[in-house]
């Protein structure tokens, strides 16, 4: 019996690691998961020897209850580290709504220059809808949470004043005058983040780096640094060719004109969700408590029958000299 | 073990599978991309200002049937569209259907002169942070979407519209909602 007991024990402990900290590439391992499947067999065949081999009823359905509920916990945590989808950021637009396969929908919400999101909605079929903030949220077999992100809002003016339309052709937000980063450019030896966006009715096209504070500041000294962050905004005329002398740094959100257009671009920050596959929360608990109550069923009986009890203990109790302290 | 047992065991395993495969086995239904992946959603909501500085809401709308275009003074299709919705307008009683033109992303003169150029005399909304754009999913402009008279998306067409499919897409509403 105490092999059975030990491997149901190992396997319910490193799914619940898996559920504590999500998203290790080792559960992912192969050699991991041949462990996981082997400690739930030598589980299962341990306590199906118990079970032939005892009568009493308290000890067949603590058994029974031991290997229940290590097979579930070994399927779902074998499962979810063969057949879940990697580690993923999900990144939208103000405003957006994107569905992930197998979860839901996460909707992003709507914010403006100056105002602040931290969490993202997650509607699921059946499941209704939860916001995912900074602490994490358990989704059936997946970890949500909500990281922030360095965006920039962009604003178009042609030269007398007049607001004109960005759209972004090429991003998940067409209508987005939020530039979400999500590329990277290599600029003096910096990895940085770019976008773009088009100005149609000016017939230009635009493109933006950000650079953070120090970035900024260890640029050449001649874009003149201000402790911002900022934004290289370079435009070119429709057909993507640059245009002479349209390069300009924006910092602070202050306005700069450059291709004949009014640019200003305001570095914020804009959650985006992290989703990480882990065991099934509920499949993960009940096979938990399954274990854990067949294993206190084994031993609290033979703990109680102390003493004059001890007369009372049956022959199969005596096969569990090992769990039972008072015999020892 | 009783035969009860034994069916117990095998139907609470079953359900464990399922919670447990579910994700798995991801539903093959597909919503569609743009505008038209909205349908039977309630349509979102946010004040805006009209071409003339007004306070202006879908709201108001509630009890009516509204075709909502949004649009650009630099997109050739939007120009080509807004005399056509005019039409549509015309030909309804504005205590059934609304039409709402909404600018994205220019300025309340741009709007409101483009709009006295083609003599529109349906509502024009000012758009300029562009948020029904991205929260009615549009592709490009123009875009129309239709709500029902519970502020529910019904239809959403990427694109320009001829006045037939204007005039069909609205007659197939008021009869169905």
């Amino acid at each position: 019996m105490i092999g059975s007991v030990c491997a149901a024990v190992v396997v319910v402990a490193a799914v619940a690691v898996q559920l504590v900290l999500p998203g290790q590439s080792v559960y992912h391992a192969g050699w991991y998961n041949v462990a996981l499947c082997g400690a739930v067999i030598v589980s299962l065949i341990a306590g199906r020897r118990e079970l032939r081999r005892v009568k009493a009823p308290r000890v067949r359905w603590a058994t029974i209850g031991i290997l229940f509920g290590t097979a579930i916990v070994g399927f779902s945590g074998v499962l979810s580290g063969l057949f879940a989808p990697d580690n993923q950021t999900v990144v939208g637009a103000p405003g957006e709504r994107i569905h992930v396969e197998s979860l839901g929908t996460l909707s992003f919400p709507l914010a403006s220059i100056g105002t602040s999101a931290t969490s993202v909605s997650l509607e699921r079929p059946l499941y209704g809808k939860v916001e995912v903030g900074e602490r994490r949220s358990d989704a059936g077999s997946f970890i949500l949470r909500a990281v922030q992100r360095n965006v920039a809002w962009v604003e178009a003016r042609d030269p007398r004043g007049n607001r004109l339309t960005v759209t972004q052709p090429a991003g998940a937000a067409f209508l987005s005058p939020v530039l979400l980063m999500e590329h990277r450019q290599t600029i003096a030896g910096m990895e940085l983040p770019f976008d773009s966006f088009n100005v149609p009715a000016a017939r230009r096209v635009v493109k933006a780096v950000l650079f953070t504070p120090a970035q900024a500041a260890a640029l050449a000294h001649g874009l003149g640094s201000s402790g911002d962050a900022a934004v290289l905004l370079a435009v070119d005329d429709e057909k993507e060719r640059p245009l002479p002398n349209a390069i300009a740094l924006s910092t602070g959100g202050k306005a700069v004109t450059v291709g004949g257009l009014s640019l200003r671009a305001v570095v914020t920050q804009y959650p985006a969700v992290e989703v990480v596959a882990a065991p099934n929360l509920v499949a993960t608990v009940l096979g938990g408590l399954l274990v854990v109550g067949g294993i206190l069923a084994l031993v609290i009986r033979p703990v109680l029958s102390t003493g004059d009890d001890r007369s009372n203990v049956s022959q199969d109790d005596a096969a569990l000299g090992k769990l039972d302290p008072s015999r020892r | 073990m009783s035969r009860y047992v034994i069916w117990a065991i095998a139907a609470v395993a079953l359900v464990v599978a399922v919670i447990v495969l579910e994700p798995f086995f991801p539903s093959q239904k597909a919503s569609p991309a743009g505008p038209a992946g909205l349908a039977g959603e309630a349509a979102p909501v946010f004040t805006l200002r009209d071409d003339r500085g007004r306070p202006v809401s879908l709201d108001r709308y509630r009890g009516r049937i509204v075709l909502m275009n949004l649009w650009a003074s630099w997109c050739p299709p939007c120009r080509a569209e807004m005399p056509d919705l005019q039409r549509l307008a015309d030909s309804y009683d504005d205590a059934a259907i609304a039409i709402v033109g909404v600018n994205e992303g220019e300025s309340a003169s741009r709007a409101q002169s483009f709009a006295e150029s083609l003599r529109i005399r349906f509502p024009i909304w000012v758009d300029a942070s562009q948020r029904y754009g991205r929260t009615y999913a549009a592709l490009g402009l123009p875009t129309t979407v239709i709500l029902d008279r519970r502020g529910v998306v019904v239809r959403g067409y990427d694109g320009p519209l001829t006045f037939d499919q204007m005039r069909a897409a609205v007659a197939s509403v008021v009869q169905t909602h």
